[in-house]
């Protein structure tokens, strides 16, 4: 695989009067950024052809950074406004750029709806526990045991397994990796946007500043190791038993299908109420 | 182009089916809905109608996704339309601050039903008049139109998105269970002679570059709408011109909202609407809106009767607000009454306008059931007695 | 002219006012229907009002009826206090035991054996009610029948209304 200079990327793809982005050194929502990028790069998508929707969030910013339409809406709401958008305008594709605040706690129901209806759209969803603009509270996403804001001893709930979540909500396809895993993330992100119905790319991505040091990690590489010890290929964690995964993170494909999409079932429900109603 | 129920004939039929038949009219071809009393015939139009004239209905997962789809539809050229009750409208104020700040035209049907909370489902209000030019949170302006009739409910939801669009801002069509569900002949047009208007787009690519920008001088930015090229970014941040977020400039903040409001503030001649009857000598005027001005009108005929000049300001329009023209009326009359489904909330904007040169009563009524033209007549003659 | 129609849920009381309104706006007549019923979908008590004039019509609601027509007991007992003291009371005769004068006829009983289907009382008495007072004509209501009525009964609704009309001459 030939990869392009960062530079040819960033040129052709983001907005210089938007820069500097707003990310802390460490971050890791840049370089999922810059796998999706790529990913779009290598598709050979054109630029007017693709629709930017966040909802609140550091990563949420990132429709702001990128030359592409965006909408930055309300936290949670990404996926009910992507589906205004898609839906009205099927020959458009759809980024949802999430994090996991945004995406499993505010606007959890929304997320599992609009893969119920398998909306035609890409999730790119930043997992870093914790929301890293309000400060370091705990998410749902939280590990128990990890420390936020307010849960300043040691979170006390049950986490969610968002990847695992799409996949019992019927999802088309859903990978996660962490922002380590740079060319199977680019992979997936490929696979991802060509896919027709809801797919999700979640990626475990360090927030230093406000989840890390909270959590002893106050370095993006203490992060990186950290996601090495708690992550498990899906491959091995096949052959390995419950017990063996407490704790344990899988990363890897999680399913790859091909359900018809909201919107194509949409264009089959038309002609279906046109034929009900003598029209054709 | 095929229309799936009548047109250029008159038809019996509910307010919340005019609704729809207006909106499929005006051209709206993207609903997004969540079942609820009394505005669930709305959707229920829609999902028949939509399909057959190659437009969306979907039933969203709640109400506030249910604003959001329509703003997303929206953003891609659809002329959208949500509708809800109270319990669901409670929920829109979110999205419906982020259409304000983005400039979004929409319009949404607030049915209003007896609150707060779960209330009276089946029974009509007027309970939500502050909520649909308050509810959202920050500085704002939108228009919210009051029909009283099912012939209104279907014009006026015409004119909700002919509004919408030309002023770039979220609609409010605030009627109630009442009107939602009589049925009364109602005139439906001849597509061909309902005026419409659509919004301004951009000229050129270099007005493309400023989505909120005040290019054209007249406060409302052409909308460069999605996949057409121009690579928008459209955020609920205070944003510049160009729509770039900038959240810590006073400046910029004060320059986009003052925008916001004074494109309604400074058109109010253009949006607001109003009907009189036998006002002008009058010695006590009523002022009514929406369902209760239709016994308000009777009260009026039944005042004159027995010697009271009366006379009714009937408001279509409840925001933008003309304080002028209540003050001038309050400089010609001694009294002014606003019968209200509720415990008093038009009643401070009259009370506003009045500026202390007529005495301002409230009839309230709360409880589901209109006032009767007697109670008006009543409260009224109660009043002038105790001068 | 303000009809009100009362009854119990399930006996088409809603779709009489509908027709008896629709026939009205066809004949280019103003008109307001409205209803009400308990939030039960079957067995509580059935209201609908029909308000019909050549001006614009400001009420909602009947308030003092010139007609009421009842079809069962407990439509009748919700509903007498707004009928005008000179006002037309039409009752299904087997189901409902007026305190006042009244005019009628076993609507259900008819409906059932003219067309076998008791729930077609509602058309029987709109019959009789347009056969006594002429409010609107007969032509006018059979159109609204076949606009209103589902797909298919038509013809029993039609016979259903045209034996309560019959009903209503004698």
């Amino acid at each position: 695989m030939y990869l392009k200079l960062s530079y040819e990327i960033r040129d052709k793809y983001l907005r210089k009067d938007m820069l500097p982005t707003i990310f802390c050194p460490g971050c890791g929502i840049g370089s999922v950024l810059q796998y999706t990028l790529r990913a779009i790069d290598e598709l050979g998508w054109s630029k007017d052809e693709v629709v930017w929707v966040s909802g609140i969030g550091c990563s949420s910013r990132v429709p702001g950074f990128v030359d592409f339409d965006g909408l930055h809406t309300t936290h949670g709401r990404a996926l009910a406004f992507a589906t205004g958008i898609k839906m009205a305008r099927p020959d458009l594709k759809v980024i949802a750029f999430m994090g996991d605040g945004d995406t499993a706690a505010i606007g959890g129901n929304h997320f599992i709806h609009a893969i119920r209806r398998n909306l035609d759209v890409t999730v790119i969803l930043i997992n870093n526990f914790t929301y890293g603009m309000t400060g370091g509270q705990v998410a749902p996403t939280t590990l128990k045991g990890l420390r936020g804001t307010t849960a300043p001893y040691g979170s006390f709930e049950n986490p969610f397994d968002i990847a695992e979540l799409a996949v019992a909500a019927g999802a088309n396809y859903v990978a996660r990796w962490t922002v380590f895993n740079y060319l199977q993330g680019i992979n997936s992100i490929k696979k991802a946007l060509q896919k027709k119905g809801f797919s999700l790319v979640e990626f475990l991505s360090p927030c230093p500043i406000s989840f890390g040091r909270r959590n002893r990690m106050k370095t993006a590489p203490e992060l990186i190791k950290w996601y090495n010890k708690i992550t498990v290929p899906i491959s091995k964690a096949k052959k390995m038993s419950p017990e063996e995964l407490e704790g344990k993170i899988i990363i890897g494909e999680f399913v790859d299908r091909d359900r018809p999409s909201l919107d194509e079932e949409y264009e089959e429900y038309k002609k279906r109420a046109k034929k009900m109603m003598g029209w054709e | 182009m095929r229309y799936p129920f009548p047109v250029g004939k008159s038809d019996f039929i509910q307010g919340d089916e005019a609704i729809a038949r207006a909106a499929i009219l005006a051209g709206c071809r993207f609903y997004a809905g969540y079942p609820i009393t009394p505005a669930s015939e709305i959707f229920e139009a829609m999902a028949l109608y939509m399909p057959l004239v190659d437009g969306v209905s979907i039933q969203m997962e709640d109400e506030l996704a249910s604003i959001a789809a329509i703003i997303g539809a929206s953003w891609v050229g659809a002329k959208a339309m949500t509708a809800t009750s109270g319990p669901g409208f409670s929920l829109m104020m979110e999205n419906l601050g982020y259409a304000i700040m983005t400039e979004t035209p929409i319009v949404v049907v607030d049915v209003q039903r007896s609150g707060p909370s779960t209330g009276q489902p089946t029974l009509a209000a007027q309970g939500d008049v502050m909520q649909a030019i308050w509810g959202t949170h920050g500085d704002h302006s939108l228009i919210v139109l009051t029909p009283a009739t099912v012939q209104e409910a279907f014009d006026m939801t015409i004119r909700a998105f002919n509004l919408a669009e030309k002023y770039r801002t979220p609609v409010i069509l605030l009627t109630d269970a009442e009107v939602g569900h009589m049925r009364e002949r109602v005139n439906i047009p001849n597509p061909e002679d309902i005026e419409l208007v659509y919004r301004k787009l951009p000229a050129n690519e270099e007005e493309a570059k400023y989505p909120f920008g005040d290019i054209h001088g007249d406060l409302i930015p052409p909308m460069p709408i999605f996949g057409k090229g121009y690579r928008t970014y459209v955020t609920g941040l205070t944003h510049d011109e160009k729509g770039r977020p900038k959240t810590v400039d006073a400046e910029i903040h004060h320059k986009l909202i003052e925008r916001i409001v004074n494109k309604i503030e400074k058109n109010k001649k253009d949006i607001i609407d109003y009907e009189t009857f036998e006002l002008d000598d009058a010695e006590v005027a009523i002022v009514s809106y929406g369902i209760v001005a239709r016994s308000a009108i009777r009260a009026v005929k039944m005042l004159r009767g027995e010697g009271i000049k009366a006379g009714l300001l009937k408001l279509n329009v409840v925001w933008p607000f003309d304080f002028e023209m209540i003050e001038k009326i309050a400089e010609q009359v001694h009294a002014i009454y606003v019968p209200e489904m509720n415990l008093g909330q038009l009643y401070h904007l009259v009370k506003e306008g009045a500026n202390g040169k007529a005495r301002v009563e409230l009839i309230p009524k709360i409880g589901g059931e209109v006032h009767t033209p007697q109670e008006i007549v009543k409260a009224v003659k109660r009043c002038e007695k105790c001068i | 002219m303000q009809v009100r129609f009362a009854g119990i849920g399930g006996q088409g009381v809603v779709l009489a006012g509908v027709i008896l309104g629709e026939a009205a706006a066809i004949e280019g007549l103003n008109v307001v229907q409205t209803q009400d019923y308990s939030s039960a979908s079957r067995g509580g008590h059935s209201i609908a009002d029909v308000i019909i004039s050549k001006d614009p019509i400001y009420d909602l609601i009947v308030t003092k009826a010139d007609v009421l027509v009842a079809l069962a007991q407990l439509g009748y007992n919700t509903t007498k206090g707004s009928l005008k003291e000179d006002g037309l009371l039409i009752v299904d005769t087997d189901l409902v035991k007026p305190d006042r004068e009244f005019i009628g006829a076993p609507f259900t009983r008819l409906a059932e054996e003219t067309t076998g289907i008791a729930l077609t009382v509602n058309m029987v008495a709109l019959g009789y009610l347009v056969a006594k007072t002429g409010v609107v004509k007969k032509e006018s209501v059979e159109e609204a029948i076949r606009r209103r009525v589902p797909k298919g009964t038509e013809g029993i609704n039609l016979k259903a209304f045209r034996v309560g009309y019959e009903e209503g001459l004698k």
